[in-house]
């Protein structure tokens, strides 16, 4: 195939002098493909898929591991931002709380339905049909809150307005002789903790040391989770020494770190306090850009944004974060697994596989055994011990997957090389004197490769499925980060109450593994039409 | 036949070798001692449990001797539960895994070759569609979002089953039916795909031509002569889902609370209980081991075409 495509000069003609253009077999397949309907909405399904993982950091959504405790649970909604969502929570409990003393009639009937729903323990649609009802009785003027009711929802109606979230971009120090400004995280260390001991009425010495203790602190309690179970005299030790062998450079970063932040806290807070009757009052409009003085020579950039004036389409989870930026992200984690997983496991499968194959004898013998052996295991329960004592972090999972997963794609290179190494254009290859790697690598891979290409695709969704799996059980990806599996895992304890919280990862999940299936079973019909019909 | 079988059973020596030597070092590579509590023992008594258990012997000497236990039966004790060794928590839990293994594949097999075999007979009619749809979703779609799915669909919407639980907790008989449909899911998608396109294979060759040809009953041909080749297929999967079923009745066991094996196994790889993990690895490959053999003596039983050398 190969030797012979590339050459333009081989042009044969037909007996009425019209050229014959020989199609490659990928050609032909591409061909076979985009006649697949299915297959071509894969395809398409699965580069979105991709494009959104890969521009997650762009995408205008919010951050996926920032908590808002007060957003805990929000349902999802296209219309209605997270203020009113949760307003809507507290008049559908004050209604609720009404009928259940009696103030707030209904009909018998009602009463039935709304009884029955709380035996099913569905508080989601007892406070759905209490706002429903509460709100056109009170509309109706049928029902009136009580003043006490009515100050509490005044209040909370207010503080939703007024909450703020200020993130501090860029700090500012003023040189006094020029008026230049210059930022201030570019500064030495000594100059920014000078700035900041002026400004809050210290010196340079007392801070300093202050610093150096508390990023103990906070290296201390790293150790302590790191090594849960070392003794605490071992903790200290350890600090001790990592204090002492920490490079200069070390820790002036840590402590730059820990004086911007003191720095930006600040600045939050006097944003806050100057921002917040503009809020209530609607003086000004959100989200806001504004610089704002810290202190004599320092000011601020800041952005404020009105915190419930966010919007979650997917709804939030239980510690008030973003569900759709959770489901991208994870996707990330999940396909970024799932390809270079199935990257590392199909390299590993050729060079065994085609070793054993082209080789033969002892070698293919001693990687087959090997292979036979570990066919045998129960992998899973192995990789999940490997997970459980080397640490659950992404890269550990990483590698017990790759390492468990190249068997069969090295049973299928082994049996495409013994099919073609016998092959006319091998034999004149090995009598041109080409070394074995040349043969394996430059002739006999190239022309197995369509194989190997379908069962990569196939391998994908496997592979994603297994990772999943593993962040299901809670052994895979670890908070604040997500994968898909880690999701549904998180959701199934609350899916009465909050089922959109295992509705949208699910669904996400299997639609792209659908798509990966599709388009695997699509690439094998159009690299081997007779396939059609089979497994 | 009998050389076969021979041959067969010392082929499994290595692969059980191969585990309890990987589970061997992955316990004494571990982090961690097993006697590490939060406060620091003094030196005395550390050397006297080390001796105890002895772990103050020469490496090999140790790897002899846990060898020898594990041949013998014994998983020796658990590093988090001191009342019990492992041998007595593997074997209250495995029965309960059992039953849910055994019913799980019984179901996948029965209407996986069922509805393959409609498929197949009435190939592009809607029963063709209909299972080859519900196929490509067991195929797709993973255990542990059907099982929650099928949870809060027949569980908590319709009130039809219990969510979760275990007869031999008092959950009653209908606590199966939910974790067992679950964990037949992808198998009866594997297994419906593979009888589909074998029987069509099947279907078309020539002898069932010649049966037709002789005016025989369109069922005879189809459960007489079709089934039988068709079947093979089929055996020499039944391995790999014996391996399935295992790895999903993990996650089955978690989303259903059942008392099993799996829930014990993730269970105690929290805890760090190495000895206990380690036996579960061990009695689960030897199922595994002792599966994969008899479904290999099966299909040389079945296929004629096979010698025993």
């Amino acid at each position: 195939m190969k030797p012979f495509s590339k050459k333009k000069s081989l042009e044969t003609t037909n007996e009425f002098n019209q050229v014959i253009v020989g199609n490659s077999l990928t050609k032909d397949a591409w061909r076979r493909l985009k006649k697949n309907k299915m297959a071509v909405l894969s395809v398409i399904i699965v580069s979105i898929y991709i494009l959104l993982a890969a521009l997650a950091p762009i995408l205008p959504i919010y951050p996926y591991d920032e908590i808002i405790l007060d957003h805990q649970h929000l349902k999802p909604s296209f219309t209605k931002s997270s203020g009113e969502l949760l307003l809507e929570k507290r008049m559908a409990d004050l209604f609720t709380q009404a009928w259940r003393q009696g103030r707030l009639e209904l009909t018998p009937e009602e009463d039935d339905m709304l009884w029955a729903w709380i035996d099913k323990s569905e508080a989601n649609k007892v406070w759905e049909y209490m706002f429903q009802r509460g709100s056109e009785m009170v509309e109706a003027g049928a029902y009136t809150f009580s003043s006490a009711e009515q100050r509490n929802l005044d209040n909370l109606a207010k503080k939703l307005k007024t909450d703020l979230q200020i993130t501090v971009n860029r700090v500012w120090h003023t040189v006094e002789e020029t008026g230049e400004k210059e930022n201030v995280e570019k500064l030495p260390v000594d100059q920014i903790v000078a700035l900041y001991a002026h400004m809050i009425g210290s010196t340079v010495e007392i801070e300093q040391e202050q610093y150096m203790r508390e990023i103990a602190q906070q290296r201390l309690k790293i150790i302590q989770t790191q090594n849960a179970e070392m003794s605490a005299e071992d903790h200290q030790l350890l600090l001790a020494t990592e204090m002492d062998t920490m490079s200069e450079r070390e820790k002036d970063r840590l402590v730059k770190e820990n004086v911007m932040a003191k720095i930006k806290t600040r600045a939050k807070e006097i944003a806050n306090t100057d921002l917040k009757a503009a809020a209530g009052d609607e003086s000004a409009t959100f989200p806001l850009n504004k610089e704002i003085a810290i202190q004599d020579t320092l000011s601020a950039d800041i952005k404020a944004t009105k915190m419930h004036d966010r919007r979650y389409y997917l709804g939030t989870d239980h510690q008030g974060r973003d569900m759709l930026s959770r489901i991208i992200y994870g996707g990330q984690v999940s396909i970024a697994i799932g390809f270079i997983g199935t990257i590392t496991s199909v390299f590993i499968g050729i060079i065994l596989g085609s070793l054993a194959g082209y080789l033969g004898g002892k070698v293919d013998y001693f990687i087959m055994r090997v292979v036979d052996i570990m066919y045998g295991l129960p992998y899973m329960l192995l990789v999940i011990i490997a997970m459980a004592i080397f640490g659950r972090n992404i890269l550990n999972l990483f590698f017990a997957l790759a390492i468990i997963s190249w068997l069969t794609i090295s049973r299928m290179v082994r049996g495409q090389i013994m099919s073609l190494k016998n092959q006319e254009f091998i034999e004149a290859a090995r009598s041109m004197g080409a070394p074995t790697w040349r043969i394996i690598f430059r002739h006999l891979v190239p022309n197995s490769l369509s194989v190997i290409i379908v069962f990569s695709t196939l391998r994908i969704p496997s592979f994603i499925m297994t990772e999943s799996f593993l962040s299901f059980l809670g052994l895979g990806v670890q908070a604040p980060y997500a994968s898909w599996g880690s999701l549904v895992g998180d959701a199934v304890g609350g899916m009465t109450l909050y089922p959109w919280k295992l509705f949208f990862p699910a669904a996400t999940m299997t639609i792209f593994l659908f798509a990966m299936n599709f388009l695997g079973d699509g690439l094998r019909d159009a690299f081997d039409p007779q396939s059609k019909n089979q497994l | 036949m009998t050389k076969y079988i021979i041959r067969r059973l010392l082929g499994i020596i290595p692969t059980l070798l191969v585990i309890i030597t990987i589970s061997f070092f992955i316990v004494r590579v571990a982090p961690g001692g097993p006697f590490d509590g939060e406060r620091a023992l003094p030196e005395v008594v550390k050397r006297n449990i080390e001796a105890k258990y002895h772990m103050n012997d020469p490496l090999i000497v140790q790897y002899g001797r846990y060898m020898f236990d594990v041949l013998r039966g014994d998983l020796g004790p658990s590093y988090r539960y001191k009342d019990h060794d492992v041998n007595f928590y593997i074997f209250q839990s495995l029965p309960n895994s059992m039953i849910l293994g055994v019913i799980a594949i019984s179901i996948s097999i029965l209407f996986g070759i069922t509805s393959g075999m409609l498929a197949a007979v009435r190939q592009n009619t809607w029963v063709d569609y209909l299972s080859m749809a519900l196929a490509v979703i067991g195929i797709s779609v993973p255990l542990f979002v059907i099982g929650p799915v099928l949870q809060y669909i027949f569980a908590m919407k319709l009130q039809w089953l219990p969510t979760s639980g275990w007869f031999t907790a008092g959950g009653g008989i209908k606590t199966i039916i939910l974790p067992a449909l679950t964990l037949a899911f992808a198998d009866f998608a594997t297994i419906a795909r593979l009888t589909r396109s074998s029987m069509l294979e099947t279907l078309r060759s020539d002898y069932i031509r010649t049966a037709k040809a002789k005016g025989m009953k369109s069922s005879a041909i189809i459960f007489k002569h079709s089934m039988k080749g068709a079947m093979l297929p089929i055996v020499s999967y039944l391995g790999p889902a014996f391996a399935g079923i295992i790895t999903g009745s993990v996650v089955v066991e978690q989303v259903f609370r059942i008392p099993g094996l799996g829930k014990f196994f993730v269970q105690s790889s929290f805890n760090r209980d190495y000895t206990l993990i380690v036996g579960v690895v061990i009695v689960y490959s030897v199922i595994l081991v002792i599966m994969n053999f008899i479904v290999d003596i099966v299909y040389s039983l079945l296929d004629p075409r096979i010698t025993y050398k």
